[in-house]
């Protein structure tokens, strides 16, 4: 689909903002969405190229404002949610059972 | 979208949302948690550009193996034991002193993980993305490598399943040192082709 | 559909999931022909980005048989085919604000290239 994630050749989009010696997660939601990758894939529920696609969907607003691995958690909400495997209102309700619950 | 930097502040709404998705997908006895501790475990201690650099260093310090490594590049990095996950299909590009590389995914972020590790974030950043395929001399300005006009620029567009691995120039001045001091200097910005190996200080 | 288990996780990592496919398909193409980019604008999945289509470049390599991304979106890897390193000048694709000498490889399937 022609959705924002094909940038070859856009110009406006800042400088390439480097940092020395990062880490490979900056924070530990991130890893466990790294690992989650995996465990989906294991079990089948989708494969690269439908992760890739659920990623496209994005709003190109939101795809440019949030990090790679937000992306990541996009694609696994939408996919799950579409086989009915963890759906939107029971993920909705498990987080704020979480948070409520000062976790 | 909060990104949280402050410890000590409650998890940001990402954080809880990832909580959530684990806990439910545990509960239904889909992930088993312990398993994404050791694949966090393992990239995080096993798999980076250290191993890129040792194919580098043996295919400077070996002319046979550099020619297998540039016509076939998943066996030779295979030979090493570097192969894998985004990696199970590998092409090398070499530098020359005619020729330049650089590596990009415009689409999303493909890297050869088992020999880089996993990429930065500004290799996954839109304006790298972007600008690697149209303006690749202004990208490297950016990160202070000035090709001269008459060098050619080949920026390679991994939007399929090959990930590419620049081979950097080997430079003057490191005759003398063997495959493990040459593999300290293979930067991972310098296989990725937006750095270059200088000569080292004496 | 296995559960991911830490000891299933090292062959998983080291052993990979390629897109090769073992299928005998004759290519289209070969080394040195000039090819040029369909033009697609698909709302589905296209691994074949706007700023290569229409464009012709020349063939510097073939990659062998692979899937074809644009269908593995089914969930099954399928219409196995060729795919090559296609190289494109500079001036091809961005004319007269293109860098100096500069080249773009990108890899083209069967299904995306018509003779040039």
């Amino acid at each position: 689909m022609n959705g924002i994630h094909d940038l070859g050749g856009m110009h406006g989009l800042g400088p390439i903002d480097r940092e020395a010696d990062e880490p490979y997660f900056h924070e530990k939601w991130e890893s466990r969405v790294f690992g989650l990758f995996f465990a989906n894939f294991a079990q089948g529920h989708f494969n690269v190229d439908q992760f890739r696609h659920a990623i496209e969907h994005m709003a190109p607003a939101e795809y440019l404002n949030t990090s790679y691995y937000e992306h990541w958690l996009h694609a696994f909400e939408r996919l799950l949610d579409e086989k009915g495997i963890v759906t939107a209102e029971e993920l909705d309700r498990k987080q704020a059972e979480l948070t409520a619950g000062g976790a | 979208m909060a990104h949280d930097h402050n410890h000590n502040a409650p998890p940001s709404d990402t954080a809880m949302r990832v909580k959530a998705l684990e806990t439910l997908l545990t509960e239904k006895g889909l992930v088993d948690p312990a398993a994404i501790d050791s694949l966090v475990e393992l990239y995080e201690t096993k798999v980076g550009p250290r191993n890129g650099a040792r194919v580098v260093a043996r295919a400077w310090t070996d002319p046979d193996y550099k020619a297998r490594l540039l016509e076939d590049g998943t066996a030779a990095i295979a030979e090493l034991g570097f192969s894998g996950v985004q990696g199970e299909d590998m092409v090398v590009v070499e530098n020359t002193d005619d020729v330049h590389n650089m590596v990009v995914c415009t689409l999303c972020s493909c890297y050869p993980w088992p020999t880089l590790g996993l990429p930065p974030v500004w290799y996954k950043s839109a304006p790298y993305r972007a600008r690697a395929v149209s303006d690749p001399r202004g990208v490297l300005d950016e990160f202070g490598v000035t090709l001269p006009d008459d060098m050619e620029i080949r920026v390679w567009d991994s939007n399929a399943e090959l990930r590419y691995l620049v081979l950097p120039s080997r430079p003057a001045g490191t005759e003398n040192m063997s495959e493990d001091e040459l593999a300290d200097l293979v930067s991972r910005d310098s296989m990725i082709g937006t750095a270059v190996v200088d000569t080292p200080a004496s | 559909m296995p559960l991911l288990t830490t000891e299933i996780v090292p062959g998983l990592v080291s052993g990979g999931a390629s897109c090769r496919m073992d299928a005998d398909v004759a290519p289209k193409f070969k080394v040195g022909d000039k090819v040029q980019a369909i033009n697609i604008n698909p709302t589905s999945h296209t691994r074949l980005p706007r700023y290569i289509r229409g464009k012709t470049g020349t063939v510097t390599r073939d990659h062998g048989v692979f899937a074809f991304p644009d269908t593995s979106t089914s969930g099954v890897h399928q219409d196995p085919q060729h795919v090559y390193s296609v190289r494109f000048e500079g001036e091809e694709l961005w004319g007269a604000d293109a860098n100096a000498n500069s080249s773009l490889y990108i890899d083209l399937f069967d299904n995306y290239l018509v003779p040039a």
